[in-house]
């Protein structure tokens, strides 16, 4: 599988716990910064040819903010300058209070086919602390306008004096919006953000507190219909996240746009953080990467475990034993016995039993090799 | 260049630590032309290069001056530098014995100081001349008349004409030459008789063996010469013998009074112990020098690689710092939590620390140090002793008539304001009182017995917090007593941890046991699943911690720009764990062991 992901630099105002690559005061830069955009997909595409697309997404930033033609413009160039399937998934990221009827017309109008909105909560004042622009209410009028479309919400845990029953209420009002995915996110305090501050004077829920909430808000959503299907990811049947998986089954994808980072032919490469030297780039046919490196064997490895012990599909022991050409239950011998109270063999799956997916790291770093 | 024996000076420095005695040596150096102040910062860091090189302290290392003094004559003056801290006093007596002489630093500011009295004691009964120099005068609180007065009536000695300096600023430092000449005698002894000199230090040179630091009393040696050892009654043909300046200088020979060294292509430390006499093949002295007081190890820890195949490096660094260092003793031990690793002896806490802190940064090797343990004297009902140095091996309480502890004599000097303070914390430490003397208005000396077992927890960390840091400590050991002891398991996950062991005063048991098991739960991380800590007692549980397992160990996202740094997040995380020793299941930061003893007891 293979999917493209395109970043949108740009939002009204920055979240206090946003460390992406957002830029409110360049969105003046946008015009030029699609035109650049669409010059890379076209280097892209000749740079790996004859790739069939499988996922496209559309993040952000809130890329909702830019004019819906400029969208529509990315699609298409993509659509243009590669193979994409007629079934392939094409998520677009929305902020409540930036879209109307008529941009979700031109989103549809070239494909776009999955809607993931950002509520966070459902609670105003919650969503006033973060610095989000919109209400409860912007929520459930964006969903209207979304009517009968394939949805995701997107929900905060471990926001300061959050409890379960508030999160219970928010994960209430997406299904009221009609949303048939929700990815659930334990905040995690950035260096650098203004949440950081928060986080060192102890106001955000501690780990076990979240834990709580983690724990709780898994099985209200398991009672709704939705499973989860990797640590922070709950579908409905059938609706979960392509593009996503792809990255868990460590898929190639392009990325494209300002620091989207890209996994090509076992080379990881991250395009620059700054709009300005982007476009410079672009226009001066120079390479938008500021960083590259080629997977060495071991890492490889090690990636294929920590990303599949992620979902709860597990890890496939065939295929990474047709990837890298040895006897999976061989090499972790060791590990496998030392954890094997963590783990579970189903078939040819291994996969990290249910009540320990929260605590995985301990688990997977004894997969890590010297 | 040949100077007359009247013409030698053998001395040291002593002092309270922080008094200026390093910095007197440097000034000295300077003053005689060792090295000229633009090379100073040079020759330290030669030196420093030296002592990585071959594991030896150079602060031992002898410097012979030449020092031409106001009545025409020329002297050669030896600076034999000694260690400053109580740990130490076995290296200061070594230093001692080849002197005549001893300058006694005071600072002009805080005057007579704890070690100040320990070591000039301790060069009065060498039967040195002490030759009191007063320093830091250049700083403004600085009394030396009071400090001069002071010196006479506690150590007796004549002090109002002491020498007033800064070695700082190298005020007066000339002074403190020219009365070197006065106040010290001369090295006495007979060029032509049988040799005797007494090794103070050696070290282990890779090309020309060990190279022993001697005195010669008496006698000469020369290249050539055909030597003999009285303890290890080894003979071995002189290589090259010199004289430090403070590099090592080759020279024809050295007679009696000298100071220098011997190389003989010794192979093995072992064969010249030091404090051991070198005397030759074909005209023996009857008999060898009086050796030093041994010094005893007083402390054991165990010693153990973090990584357990670093065994053998683990093995290699400790015999080489004991290459240098005869307080040091080393026998392996095996834990069942920790492995294959050492009992190491050690003067004191100090001592400890030091040996610890060479051990990771000259072998950059990672250890593990467990709570220091004394040596404890253990009856058995069948009438044998046994000498127990570490808890594990202590034989089951029926087997056990009774035990006795190693007692220490301490003086405390303090300002008369701590007194209360300080008369609550020995107590509590099972302290009895001795004696208390106003030494003046602003100082008391308190001395207590006290058991050295409840010295080697958290002490001195106490003594300063509640004096503010104004009183210092000097302690010697006086004996065993009787005492009711037991030995205190600490139970992890179920199973007793034998590196967590510790033999405490049955008064204290519980408390103990439940301080550590509260500072464990502190120190061992949370892991995947809950660990009870258990203190006990003789197969009874005293008290329960619980580190509860961690709920959320997880990188909340993971998409397709993040893979990169996530694995960094969990590189960085496998590092920490590389910090950590796996007992049984339970994963435990290697400072767990040493850090049970800083359980701030007295709170």
């Amino acid at each position: 599988m293979s999917g493209i992901y395109v970043h949108v630099p740009f939002c009204k105002q920055k979240c206090t716990y946003c460390d992406f690559a957002s830029y409110p005061r360049e969105i003046g830069k946008a015009e030029s910064y699609f035109a650049c955009l669409y010059r890379e997909i076209e280097g892209r595409s000749k740079q790996y040819p004859g790739r069939v697309i499988d996922t496209i997404y559309v993040g952000g930033g809130t890329p909702s903010v830019v004019p819906a033609k400029f969208i529509a413009g990315a699609i298409r160039q993509i659509k243009k300058c590669f193979h994409v399937r007629e079934t392939a998934e094409i998520t677009i990221e929305l902020n409540p209070g930036t879209v109307d009827a008529e941009k979700i017309k031109e989103y549809k109008s070239v494909g776009i086919n999955r809607f993931s909105i950002g509520l966070q909560t459902g609670y105003d004042d919650q969503l006033k602390k973060l610095n989000r622009i919109h209400t409860a209410k912007d929520f459930l009028e964006c969903c209207n306008l979304l009517k009968g479309e394939n949805i995701s919400a997107d929900v905060l845990i471990g926001l300061a004096g959050q409890n379960l029953e508030q999160v219970k209420k928010t994960v209430d009002l997406a299904l009221a919006g009609g949303v048939s995915h929700i990815s659930v996110y334990a905040l995690t305090p950035e260096v650098g953000t203004p949440i950081y501050t928060d986080y060192l004077n102890g106001e955000l829920l501690s780990d076990d507190e979240v834990a709580d909430i983690y724990d709780g808000i898994r099985t209200y959503l398991k009672e709704k219909g939705f499973d989860r299907y990797e640590v922070s990811n709950f579908a409905k049947s059938g609706y979960r996240s392509r593009h996503n998986q792809n990255y868990w089954q460590r898929g190639e994808y392009i990325g494209v746009g300002v620091s989207a980072s890209s996994f090509m032919e076992n080379r990881r490469f991250t395009n620059t953080f700054k709009i300005d030297e982007y476009i410079n780039a672009v226009i001066y046919n120079k390479t938008p990467e500021i960083s590259s490196e080629i997977i060495e064997d071991k890492d490889a490895r090690f990636e294929f475990i920590m990303l599949a012990l992620r979902t709860t599909d597990g890890l496939n022991v065939k295929e990474y034993e047709h990837l890298f050409k040895s006897n999976f239950k061989d090499e972790y011998k060791a590990q496998l016995s030392k954890k094997a109270q963590f783990l579970e063999f189903d078939g040819d799956t291994l996969k990290i039993k249910d009540e320990y997916l929260y605590v995985q790291n301990d688990i997977i770093l004894s997969f890590m090799k010297e | 260049m040949s100077i007359k024996k009247e013409n030698i000076r053998n001395f040291c420095i002593v002092a309270h630590i922080d008094h200026g005695k390093s910095t007197l040596a440097d000034r000295l150096m300077e003053k005689t032309g060792q090295v000229s102040e633009r090379d100073m910062e040079e020759q330290l860091l030669d030196s420093m290069d030296l002592e990585r090189e071959r594991g030896i302290t150079i602060k031992l290392t002898p410097v012979r001056m030449f020092y031409k003094a106001k009545n025409g004559e020329e002297y050669i003056f030896n600076l034999i530098d000694t260690p400053g801290h109580v740990d130490f006093t076995y290296e200061v007596s070594r230093s001692l014995k080849a002197c005549e002489g001893a300058i006694l630093i005071v600072d002009a500011t805080q005057g007579v100081q704890a070690q100040t009295l320990a070591n000039a004691y301790l060069a009065i009964d060498n039967d040195l001349e002490i030759m009191p120099v007063i320093n830091k005068i250049d700083l403004a609180s600085a009394r030396p008349d009071e400090i001069a007065q002071e010196v006479e009536d506690i150590l007796g000695v004549e002090a109002m004409t002491a020498p007033r300096i800064s070695a700082k600023t190298g005020l007066n430092v000339e002074d403190v030459l020219e009365k070197v000449i006065t106040a010290i005698p001369a090295p006495k002894g007979d060029d032509n008789a049988p040799l005797k000199a007494l090794i103070f230090d050696s070290y282990y040179d890779n090309f020309k063996g060990v190279i022993c630091f001697v005195r010669i009393m008496d006698g000469t040696v020369k290249v050539g010469t055909k030597i003999r050892t009285f303890m290890s009654d080894k003979q071995f043909d002189v290589t090259e013998v010199g004289v430090f300046s403070p590099k090592m200088q080759p020279k024809d020979s050295l007679t009696a009074g000298e100071v220098g060294y011997i190389a003989a292509s010794i192979k093995s430390i072992e064969d010249t112990a030091v404090g051991d006499t070198i005397t030759t093949v074909e005209n023996p002295a009857p008999e060898p020098l009086a050796g030093y007081k041994k010094a005893l190890p007083m402390v054991f820890s165990g010693v153990f690689p973090l990584d357990g195949s670093k065994f053998n490096d683990l093995k290699d660094a400790l015999l080489k710092l004991k290459l240098n260092d005869a307080a040091l003793s080393i026998e392996p031990d095996n834990s069942a939590a920790l492995g294959f690793g050492f009992r190491c002896g050690f003067l004191g806490l100090l001592h400890m620390d030091v040996i610890q802190e060479r051990i990771e940064r000259e072998f950059d090797l990672q250890i593990i140090t467990t709570a220091p343990s004394v040596s404890y004297k253990v009856y058995k009902t069948d009438g044998t002793q046994m000498v127990i140095e570490n808890p594990t091996h202590l034989p089951p309480v029926t087997e056990i008539d009774y035990m006795e502890e190693p007692i220490i004599k301490a003086s405390i000097l303090t300002p008369p304001d701590f007194v209360g303070p300080i008369m609550e914390l020995c107590q509590y430490k099972r302290g009895v009182y001795k004696d208390m003397v106003y030494l003046d208005k602003r100082r008391v000396e308190l001395k207590y017995d006290l058991p050295l077992n409840e010295i080697i927890y958290d002490f001195f960390d106490s003594l300063k917090s509640r004096t503010k840091g104004y009183a210092s400590f000097d302690y010697e050991v006086s004996g065993y007593q009787k005492s009711d002891l037991v030995k205190l398991d600490m139970l992890l996950n179920g199973d007793v941890c034998d590196a967590l062991s510790i033999i405490v005063h049955k008064d204290k048991a519980y408390e103990r046991g439940r301080q550590i098991a509260e500072k464990l739960k502190d120190v061992i991380p949370r892991q995947m699943f809950e660990i009870p800590i258990q203190a006990a007692v003789g197969g009874k549980i005293i008290a329960r911690e619980t580190v509860k397992a961690f709920r959320k160990d997880v990188l909340a996202k993971c998409y397709g720009g993040d893979v990169t740094r996530k694995k960094k997040l969990l590189e960085k995380q496998k590092e920490g764990k590389k910090k950590m020793r796996s007992i049984g299941t339970v994963e435990i930061p290697s400072e767990a062991f040493i850090s049970i003893l800083k359980t701030d007891s007295d709170k």
